[in-house]
């Protein structure tokens, strides 16, 4: 029962920080198609805000000495200034350009991104601190579960619904599903491309900053290369739940991060080391049970 | 001044031509219908104006403003507003927001509300199901949503790409009586393609022949009808030679 | 017209020429200059036109993005230090080989054919499952099958080595080995992508639903132009291997993925010739930064750009090629020679614009 517990928690809180990765992936892509591969360095970025620009190997606190409350709205601001300033200098300019062209421009932003994070603060993982209290276990369910894991869920929960009841009661809301739905239709009704594009921007930019902060608390270190592994689960999440679709985007996060923990725990301990290579097969078999995505009517055809 | 000036346009897919040098004027109140055979740019025409498709020469005006250049959510914000063929309506969106897609154009909040609860009027069925999916509707309660949707811009000129097509004869009377009595209420100006002179004339207005990118005849509706019936008649053309209507 | 079609294809056959007597050019220019870093250098890019031209074949002429070509090339690499390196030293670090590999000493132009043989006929396997797929949902299954073979190869310690480098590989491709390759690829990519199977695939790329209206049986021509791109694919991986001397396989893994992925949209996905320049250039444009950032005397001064600034440049440089030619810089079209004085119509050339 304990075990079941944990797992649980475990699985719950792994599968937030994906489905909210992920938000963010589906979110741009709803709206201009974009497969952006520069989402891991927002996340990077964010995290390394927390410190002092040196290459020293002792990190010091620089934005992350801040109290939580003024931290948090900071840390969520910087996410979505990153991701707005990316899309005015490099996306605005290839709105006509195929897929592919974006996609690989996300590629070299990113890289453009990592490196200049190198050279502001070295190549070695640096240990930081943030909020350490919060990995004080506390007892729920005959489970040890860590007051953080607590608090990725119900981040979590929160995120989704505040981007749900955003999405669902704000104007800003209702043109950016009918611009998900149809960009050419929208703006034929008046719907600024530019607002809608900004704003899908923004808020993928916050949710990159809310896994910046979780991934930092939780972990411990920043490392140049810790967005870019939540990323491509990430994107290989949004594309099992269905490009485009945000509900299929974090059912499909969560659905990655239980089928990781669980892998974890019942594989023979021979085969744990290649988790992730039965976690990638399984990827592959989703794929080609349900091209379109699993979260999506099978009725609906692929986006792209 | 016309409410719609369309000056010398050509539009071009790569190298093929889809309109040549197309002059064209609409006044202020005016129904005018585009017809034409598969092909004859009838579509691309509207998606110039809408600014959906670039012209590559010549320019576009409306009450005076031009709309060459500008961006589709620009020529809206003027005042023009397109039901686009195939309706487009956003099937995951409901009914009532699809609805509202296009008032964030609009300040007079109270008058956004008593525009819906008339459209609801009009097309009572769309009332009724305000919170369903639109992608549930059928095809002429979509159409009905689209033209709706397009109302509630508040335009001045609105254009119809093939409001008929796929819907059933008595659905589509019901769409032009619809039309035509929103445009006497609201003194709108409509530009509607459609394929059939006999369900024009019934209408009433003008006509315009569209054939390979150009204007080839216009008249009125009604007397293009006859015309057709009469080349229907003799020759079971449904399509005059350009001469005869001229 | 069949005489204006002969003359077609010998002008695109001339491709191959054109590209070769480039890359010839490129190697004689590094020759004469006698620089032994240099040649390195150029060795090192004639691995990388082996690699992106074996890319090229799948990518450029299926349109799908494939994400999974470092995996085949880590197949390959692996395979050639298997069969090439001395029984102690596998021994030593790779001591669960089977018996007969553990023996096998096989000299390197057998061992390099046999990676891409291995690394084709893992393309068989992983192709007939990943290519029912299309557009995002294959690329990213693709991306799935990488994450798999890196998985699989950083850990399966007695084998691979797991996350310690495999060394001591003999260092045997220099920059007139790598050319022979980089030729044979090209000459290879050229005949597939005039033979029937390319030209039909090309024709789904254009227009997927039409090709298949017309009975174009996308599925296995895809499959057939992934076999023949991970066969050069995992040779060129091998020589990468014989070229550094040393095997891990995070060499094979991202940073690789996304260079030769770049490399082939900055020259022009849509054409062959567009694969070979997108390599030269790039290269030389990193190579050139890499000096700058060592330091560059000019007179009694000298300038070095700061270290970091050459990949932060790299990709700014690619962002901007890509805003200015989407298509890349070769816009989809091939260097051709024009053989006779009736002009060859236009239409007829297989370009794409987009």
């Amino acid at each position: 029962m304990t075990n079941f517990a944990q797992l649980f928690f475990d699985a719950a809180s792994l599968g937030g920080l994906y489905a909210m990765a992920a938000l963010g992936i589906a979110l741009i892509f709803g709206v201009m198609n974009l497969v952006n591969f520069a989402h891991g360095e927002y996340i990077a970025f964010c995290v390394f805000a927390l410190i002092v620009p040196s290459t020293d190997a002792v990190a010091v606190m620089l934005l992350g000495r801040a109290p939580a409350l003024i931290l948090v709205p900071l840390i969520l601001a910087l996410g979505a200034a990153i991701a707005i300033a990316s899309e005015h200098a490099v996306f605005r300019h290839l709105r006509r350009a195929d897929p592919v062209a974006m996609m690989i421009s996300s590629f070299a932003l990113g890289f453009v991104i990592r490196n200049a994070l190198l050279a502001a603060y070295g190549g070695r993982p640096k240990a930081i601190s943030l909020w350490p209290d919060l990995n004080t276990p506390v007892r729920i369910a005959g489970a040890e579960v860590p007051l953080l894991q607590l608090i990725v869920i119900l981040t979590t929960l929160l995120v989704v619904a505040g981007l749900a009841a955003l999405l669902k009661k704000t104007r800003l809301g209702l043109e950016m599903r009918a611009a998900a739905e149809n960009f050419t239709m929208a703006r034929l009704l008046g719907v600024k491309a530019n607002v809608v594009i900004t704003g899908a921007f923004a808020l993928s930019g916050a949710l990159a900053a809310a896994v910046a902060l979780i991934m930092a608390t939780q972990t411990g270190v920043a490392d140049v290369r810790m967005g870019g592994q939540v990323m491509l689960v990430a994107f290989i999440a949004t594309v099992i739940g269905g490009l485009g679709s945000l509900p299929g985007a974090v059912a499909a996060g969560f659905l990655i991060g239980a089928a990781s923990v669980l892998l974890q725990a019942f594989l023979p301990l021979d085969a744990r080391p290649f988790r992730d290579a039965f976690l990638y097969t399984l990827v592959i078999v989703c794929l080609l049970v349900r091209p379109q995505g699993l979260f999506v009517a099978a009725s609906a055809k692929p986006r792209v | 001044m016309s409410k719609l000036g369309v000056f010398d346009i050509s539009v071009r897919y790569g190298k093929v031509p889809a309109i040549s040098d197309l002059t064209f004027h609409l006044e202020e109140g005016e129904r005018v219908f585009i017809s034409g055979p598969n092909g004859a740019g009838k579509s691309s025409f509207l998606n110039a104006i809408c600014g959906k498709v670039p012209t590559s020469h010549g320019r576009i005006e409306m009450d005076g403003d031009l709309l060459t250049g500008r961006s589709p959510e620009a020529i809206a914000r003027l005042g023009l507003s397109m039901v686009p063929e195939g309706r487009e309506i956003f099937g995951s969106l409901t009914v009532e927001e699809n609805l509202r897609v296009g008032t964030g154009i609009r300040q007079d909040a109270q008058a956004i509300e008593t525009d819906i609860e008339e459209i609801f009027a009009a097309f009572p069925i769309l009332g009724e199901r305000r919170r369903a999916a639109a992608g549930a509707l059928s095809g002429g309660q979509q159409q009905m949503l689209a033209i709706g949707r397009a109302l509630m811009t508040n335009p001045k000129l609105m254009m119809v790409d093939e409001p008929s097509l796929g819907l059933a004869p008595k659905i589509v009377d019901q769409v032009y009586d619809t039309l035509a009595a929103l445009q006497e209420e609201r003194g709108l100006t409509l530009l509607i393609v459609e394929q059939s002179s006999l369900r024009a004339a019934r209408v009433g207005g003008r006509m315009v022949l569209m054939r390979g990118g150009r204007i080839v005849g216009e008249g009125n509706a009604a007397d293009m009808a006859d015309r057709d019936a009469l080349a229907q008649a003799y020759f079971g053309n449904s399509h005059p030679e350009p001469e005869a209507v001229a | 017209m069949s005489s204006q079609h002969a003359q077609h294809r010998l002008a695109a056959y001339s491709t191959p020429l054109i590209l070769s007597a480039i890359l010839l050019a490129f190697v004689a220019f590094v020759v004469i200059l006698g620089d032994k870093a240099l040649a390195r250098t150029a060795a090192e890019t004639l691995v990388r036109v082996t690699l992106v031209v074996g890319l090229w074949i799948f990518v450029g002429n299926s349109g799908v993005i494939s994400f999974g070509h470092a995996g085949y090339m880590a197949i390959g690499a692996y395979c050639s230090a298997w069969l090439t390196l001395k029984p102690q030293s596998k021994a030593l670090f790779l001591p669960d080989l089977p018996p007969w590999l553990m023996d096998a000493q096989w000299p390197v132009l057998p061992a390099a054919i046999a990676s891409g043989l291995l690394a084709a006929l893992v393309a068989l396997l992983s192709g007939a499952a990943i290519l029912r797929l299309s557009g995002i949902a294959a690329s990213i299954a693709t991306f799935a099958f990488l994450a798999i073979v890196n998985t699989v190869y950083s850990n399966w310690e007695g084998v691979t080595g797991a996350t310690s480098s495999v060394v001591g590989l003999t260092r045997y491709v220099d920059h007139w080995v790598a050319l022979a390759w980089a030729v044979a690829a090209i000459v290879a990519a050229n005949l597939y992508a005039n033979s029937a199977s390319g030209l039909a695939l090309r024709a789904t790329r254009e227009d997927e639903v039409a090709a298949k209206a017309s009975g174009i049986d996308m599925y296995r021509h895809r499959l057939w132009s992934l076999v023949i791109s991970a066969f050069f694919t995992g040779i060129s991986g091998a020589l990468l291997g014989h070229s550094i001397g040393v095997l891990n396989p995070d060499s094979f893994y991202l940073g690789i993925t996304f260079i030769s992925l770049a490399m082939l949209v900055v020259g022009g996905i849509g054409s062959l010739s567009g694969a070979v320049i997108g390599v030269l250039l790039l290269s030389l444009l990193i190579e050139l930064l890499v000096r700058a950032e060592r330091g560059i005397t000019i007179g009694a001064t000298q300038f070095a750009l700061p270290s970091g600034s050459q990949e932060i440049l790299i990709g700014v440089a690619m962002i901007f090629v890509l805003i200015l030619r989407p298509a890349g810089l070769t816009g989809g079209r091939e260097f051709k020679l024009r053989l006779t004085l009736p002009r060859i119509p236009l239409s007829q050339e297989p370009t794409s614009t987009n």
